[in-house]
């Protein structure tokens, strides 16, 4: 069930340079949540700027839910001065979240920057689901930006580090590592990052026989499948389903209904 | 003080209060339904329905801009047979008042669009939209050609969708015109009987860093409140020379705002993109505008159409 909720903030911390970590009060909107639904904040009160933001549920359960941002324009910059007591106005839980087959032998999860997000609740439901910790590949641009690998270890995931330039872990792209795991059919691979990056492990997974689930981010007036603005296309052939709605066919798609070679810029 | 009533008649349409929804802010009326009872609502607008489902543009289609949104959906809609048998049974059986948002290619399809609503009770009024930007060819920066932008072809459109429907019939206008009166005394002598003022300003917004336009059209309509004070111009405008009543809109966001339409000579409003950053921003609206009318001591609401006070 959808909520429209004032959430009393619990916490608003740096987790990383330029990225935080808003804790919020919402007993309601964390029992509904599954892993890879997001929900849509208000990052003001007033009417500047004037949509929400839709942000990926992160951690869930008991009385309260988090998301990660990171600080990239007026509404993210507004959300990280944002002090504990304060409230925020949030609709969700919003969208699709990940299914979890269970033929598979092997889960890979690959999270890129503040696409991490809502991975490790996925990480969680796999254990409950499978019995078995994923192997989780992070990415990131830099070492300090390497987010929830704690979380992950915590859950006795095996982790493999990935950066840009080299500063941690592999030296190179989200792909190739995941490349260097060598996943074959038996594996269900879940990304959740920059388009660029998801559309290549949507690549390896091809190569290697894998299926893959992406979610994925788009700029949103509604968040909730009215508006249409958030659409992207796809490989699909009937008419109508040439475009589907981010917020409300997805987050969450099976890659190879995903059109690569297009895409929507991330929000700020 | 006793309830104030609420009641008005937009053009042959009874309501039991003067909001709606703008088309296209408010899908088929389901979607909001777990924030609210959508039968609340004065009238339920619908999504434009074209004779056959429409893709829409591709992405990016929305951008943000100050207090507002630049958008160039393209209409993107199920069509009005998916309408008819899975969008209408929930706002029937809801109870709810219904104007559906129509669009075509040809005064024809209006028609045809108007004659199959009313025969299959799809709807209680119509509003036809002469206006959107985003469609024909938006990528000529001079200006689409929106017939809401001819009063000549207004008038015919507005003629042929007449002789085709018996329904309340509205049009709805284009802010992007130099003088609004000219095409809504169109319509009014076209046969319409309400016009709906405003659609979307056409509007640009650039990525500085990449260069690019931010929306795949590069041109799409601006709504939010920025545009209100344009809006309640135009109506004030429009409602000074015409006989037929105005359904106010664009940019309301709150009760007050929907009252500086009534007063500036809107017989009823509409709440438009307020309701993707406020889900229950319409009923919102409806529990302010009574409020105001006990505030002021206003036992009918119909008494503020118009009443705005110049000394």
């Amino acid at each position: 069930m959808i909520h429209l909720l004032d959430c009393k903030v619990l916490s608003n911390d740096e987790v990383a340079p330029g990225h935080r970590r808003l804790v919020l009060d919402g007993k309601a909107i964390a029992e509904d949540t599954c892993a890879g639904q997001f929900c849509m904040l208000e990052s003001s009160p007033g009417l500047q700027p004037f949509l929400r933001r839709p942000m990926s549920i992160e951690r869930f359960g008991g009385d309260s839910f988090s998301v990660l941002y990171k600080i990239v324009g007026e509404g993210t910059r507004l959300l990280g001065r944002i002090q504990p007591g304060d409230t925020v106005n949030v609709q969700g839980p919003l969208g699709n979240g990940f299914s979890i087959p269970k033929e598979f032998k092997r889960y890979i999860l690959v999270g890129g920057g503040i696409g991490i997000a809502p991975l490790p609740g996925l990480a969680q439901a796999l254990i409950r689901e499978t019995g078995t910790p994923p192997e989780v590949i992070l990415a990131a641009r830099s070492r300090d930006i390497l987010l929830c690998q704690e979380d992950f270890t915590r859950m006795n995931c095996p982790v493999f580090l990935v950066t840009d330039d080299g500063s941690a872990g592999m030296h190179g792209f989200a792909s190739n590592a995941l490349e260097a795991r060598k996943p074959d059919k038996n594996t269900l691979v879940y990304t959740c990052g920059p388009m660029i990056m998801m559309g290549a492990v949507h690549r390896i997974c091809m190569e290697n026989g894998s299926r893959c689930q992406a979610s994925l981010e788009a700029n949103m007036a509604c968040g909730d499948g009215v508006c249409m603005g958030c659409v992207v296309e796809t490989t699909l052939q009937e008419e109508f389903r040439r475009m589907v709605r981010v917020c409300h066919e997805g987050p969450v798609f099976d890659s190879r209904d995903i059109r690569w070679n297009t895409g929507t810029p991330a929000h700020d | 003080m006793t309830e104030p009533s609420l009641h008005i008649n937009l053009g042959g349409l009874a309501m039991k209060n003067p909001v709606t929804v703008a088309s296209g802010t408010f899908g088929y009326g389901s979607e909001y339904g777990h924030y609210f009872d959508v039968s609340l609502l004065g009238a339920v607008t619908v999504k434009s329905l074209s004779l056959k489902p429409r893709p829409g543009n591709r992405p990016p289609r929305i951008s943000e801009t100050p207090a507002g949104m630049l958008n160039a959906i393209g209409l993107q809609n199920v069509g009005i047979d998916v309408y008819l048998k899975e969008k209408l049974p929930y706002l029937r059986e809801k109870n709810c008042t219904i104007i559906a948002n129509i669009y075509g290619y040809s005064p024809e399809e209006y028609a045809e669009l108007a004659q199959r609503l009313e025969k299959e009770g799809g709807a209680d009024a119509l509003e036809a939209n002469l206006s959107c930007p985003n469609v024909h060819d938006a990528k000529n920066t001079c200006g689409p050609a929106l017939v809401a932008q001819s009063p000549q072809r207004v008038k015919e459109y507005t003629e042929t969708i007449r002789a085709a429907t018996s329904l309340p019939l509205y049009i709805k206008l284009s802010p992007n015109v130099a003088d609004i009166r000219e095409p809504a005394l169109a319509a009014q002598e076209g046969g319409a009987d309400a016009v709906a003022l405003i659609n979307t300003l056409l509007g640009m917004n650039i990525d500085v860093e990449t260069r690019k336009p931010c929306l795949s059209n590069i041109v799409g309509g601006l709504s939010g409140p920025a545009i209100r004070p344009v809006a309640v111009k135009m109506v004030w405008d429009a409602a000074r020379v015409l006989n037929i009543p105005v359904l106010g809109m664009g940019g309301i966001y709150t009760a007050d705002d929907a009252i500086q339409f009534l007063l500036a000579g809107a017989t009823a409003v509409a709440v438009g993109c307020a309701s993707f950053r406020r889900p229950d921003a319409a009923l919102q609206v409806i529990r302010g505008m009574r409020d105001y009318c006990i505030r002021h001591g206003i036992e009918d609401i119909q008494k503020l159409t118009g009443a705005l006070r110049l000394q």
